[in-house]
């Protein structure tokens, strides 16, 4: 009976100490992350990206971002730049009708024409900055990964649960590790890798909760492989925005979100 | 017009003190840019100076919208033949310098499914790149062809449209009320191509005059209309109809006029373009499967006008003072135009783009150069470098009835988000009336500096 109660407790000690001995399993933050993110879909941002390149260079993007909480379907984004000249007035609009069916046209005013372009771009550089197309689209589907909790540590003075995701279907990377706040169930960092090597990572600093949604104002990316970063910085924020449907429309994209 | 350019002055003055910062939105740039011709006997380009203003009001229901160009143009042959600035909507042949022109100028007035707007428009009909068939509301400007993008060689047309937007349909209609002629470049010039006109322009002791065509009389009867309904669903389509003038240049031969004056002959080459009302009944679609993105057009056209071969219009052998009839050299045909585009993106910041599509002529007699099926072949690579510092484009177009080909490389490198600079080759090969053969004496290297704000 003792030696039985012996094993027992042993074997609660050792299910405590392996990994599955966290409170949340990788799946369950992310889930908290995608309650946040859905949260936060209907919004207009404002924002500043600096592009900052190996020799010094600098060039700045202004740039606005409308969504929509789209349901029954997933939800909608429209994504207008304002400066360069070069680029003012291209923009590119998002139909998610599932988190993981999404259609994609862009704009550019060069052209006058908006184009339909495939989803296999997601992972490409996000006009020459350090963040992806798929960082300006809207919440993944949480079924297209894996999660495991690989430790828990503090980032950046809060309290963060370290997952690594990968994704089960064909991306530019095979995983990546992502700090997530915990009870602010946003990321404070991620690193993406190429098999085992570092190629691409962020960090999400100036957190500020807006109409109760946790909003970093300020995030560095930054391309490990060309040594090329990002700064993007969030300069208006507004939630519970309820843009009609129309913003949402090959002619608003054509028209600058106007 | 001349209104339109104070308007335009005292609202880039306004804006550029502040005064309206939050009423207008004002953008522009300035081109420097010089030509290194590669063949001996091609016609001098000077370098240019020009320079781009586009003003937009920011409210969002009444909207005021202007894009002004202008500048020292270098392709126009010295001293220029019309010394007046402003670009009008009356000749065809005007080659001047400095110039500038109304590209766009209109007011708007938007609701959340109407929109309205009156003024100086450019309109992007279609799917295609380069040539898309149902694109026809805007004529080209043909001065500096084959060097300039789809979107510039356009002339703005005054028009009014409205489009009204539900869902996933979209219909727009719009109304040309006058004829604005093509762009011709004069004989002499870079961009003339090789013409009958060119080859009597081009002999030691011979000046040949331009006659402006005498325009269809601007009544609502010789008005353009066309109509576009689209849908935005997952596969996309567009039904296109256009009637009015079609904007692709033709030419009639009347009669050619040789005479002496001052030790040189003087030349009327009794060829003028011609403009003809044709129909046009169109379909587009664009889809994407998988990593490919696909467009497609058609249009059926009814009275299309072609020129004969040039050997046919009745030219003498010998140019010697007299007065000589040309032969018809216009033959009517309705038309099936059809193309296929796609889009391949190979890897990060590279785009393939292939484009293929056919002109079939449904009435041809044999004595018209264009072969009764004509196709062109598009090819496109855009790669970008560094971050879309550097970016490069190769471009191949290939029209295989003719045997005529243009090659185009060009690389761009950004310094700032104001300054950048560009490098571009191009070359063509090909039989003296063909598309891209015409301009065979045209291989050139370009260098281009832009400075935008």
């Amino acid at each position: 009976m003792i030696k039985s109660r012996v094993g027992f407790y042993l074997f609660l000690a050792v299910l405590m100490a392996s990994p599955c001995a966290f409170a949340m399993s990788g799946r369950d933050v992310y889930e908290k992350v995608q309650e946040v993110r859905e949260r936060g879909l209907d919004r207009k941002t404002e924002a500043t990206m600096v592009l900052y390149d190996r020799g010094g260079g600098k060039r700045t993007r202004t740039l606005t971002e409308y969504g929509r909480n789209a349901s029954p379907e997933a939800y909608k984004v429209l994504v207008v730049f304002n400066s360069p000249a070069d680029l003012k007035g291209v923009g590119f609009l998002i139909h998610a009708h599932t988190f993981a069916d999404r259609d994609l046209w862009a704009y550019f005013p060069e052209y006058k024409r908006v184009r339909r372009i495939p989803t296999a771009s997601q992972d490409d550089s996000f006009f020459g900055s350090d963040f992806s197309y798929d960082d300006f689209s809207g919440p993944p589907n949480l079924n297209d990964y894996t999660y495991k909790i690989l430790r828990e540590e503090t980032f950046d003075g809060k309290p963060c649960y370290v997952v690594e995701v990968k994704p089960k279907i064909r991306r530019k990377y095979t995983s990546y590790i992502a700090w997530v706040a915990k009870n602010l169930w946003v990321h404070t960092r991620i690193e993406y890798y190429q098999d085992k090597e570092l190629y691409r990572s962020g960090a999400f600093r100036d957190i500020r909760t807006i109409d109760g949604i946790p909003t970093p104002f300020k995030i560095e990316m930054e391309n490990h492989k060309t040594r090329h970063r990002t700064v993007l910085t969030v300069g208006n924020i507004r939630y519970r925005t309820s843009f009609p449907n129309e913003l949402f429309s090959q002619r608003a994209l054509e028209r600058g979100g106007k | 017009m001349k209104k339109a350019l104070v308007v335009t002055m005292l609202l880039a003055v306004c804006a550029s003190t502040g005064f309206a910062e939050d009423f207008l939105s004002v953008s522009g740039r300035l081109n420097l840019r010089g030509v290194i011709p590669l063949n001996n006997n091609s016609a001098t380009e000077y370098p240019s100076l020009l320079g781009r203003v586009k003003i937009d009001t920011t409210p969002p229901t009444w909207k005021f919208h202007l894009w002004l160009e202008g500048g020292w143009d270098g392709s126009v042959d010295l001293p220029a033949h019309d010394h007046s600035v402003l670009k009008t909507w009356d000749e065809v042949y005007q080659s001047t310098t400095p110039f500038l022109e109304f590209k766009e100028l209109y007011g708007a007035y938007s609701t959340d499914i109407l929109e309205i707007r009156a003024g100086v428009q450019r309109f992007s009909w279609g799917r295609l790149d380069e040539y898309p068939v149902n694109d026809l509301l805007n004529p080209w400007d043909y001065t500096q062809f084959l060097r300039k993008s789809l979107e510039d060689r356009k002339i703005g047309v005054p028009s009014l449209s409205a489009r009204v937007s539900k869902g996933d349909w979209n219909v727009e209609a719009v109304w040309v009320p006058i004829l604005v002629p093509y762009r011709l470049p004069l004989p002499t010039e870079r961009w003339a191509g090789s013409t009958e006109i060119t080859a009597l322009a081009d002999q030691p002791g011979v000046e040949v005059l331009t006659r402006e065509p005498d325009l269809p009389a601007r009544n609502l009867k010789n008005s353009s209309v066309g109509v576009r309904l689209q849908n935005t669903g997952p596969v996309e389509w567009g039904i296109t109809l256009f009637h009015g003038y079609d904007p692709r240049p033709v030419f009639k031969a009347t009669t050619l006029v040789v005479t002496p004056e001052s030790g040189q002959l003087v030349v009327d080459p009794g060829i003028v373009p011609d403009f003809h009302k044709m129909s046009s009944f169109g379909l587009d679609v664009a889809a994407v499967k998988g990593d490919w993105s696909f467009r497609a057009e058609a249009a059926y056209a009814v009275g299309r006008y072609f020129n004969t071969q040039r050997e046919l219009w009745g030219y003498p052998s010998d140019i010697t003072p007299g007065r000589y009839d040309l032969n018809p050299n216009e033959h009517k045909s309705d038309t099936i135009e059809y193309g296929l585009g796609v889009d391949y993106r190979l890897f990060e910041d590279c785009l393939l783009t292939l484009q293929a599509q056919q002109t079939v002529i449904l009435n041809r007699p044999e004595t018209l150069y264009d072969r009764k099926f004509e196709t062109l072949f598009w090819a496109n690579l855009k790669n970008g470098f560094l971050n879309q510092k550097v970016e490069t484009n190769l471009n191949l177009a290939y029209n295989p009835e003719h045997g005529d080909t243009m090659a185009k490389a060009n690389a761009w490198y950004v310094f700032t988000d104001s300054w950048k600079a560009g490098v571009t080759a191009v070359a063509f090969w090909g039989p003296s009336q063909s598309l891209f053969g015409r301009y065979s004496k045209n291989d050139q290297i370009e260098a281009e500096v832009i400075f935008s704000w």
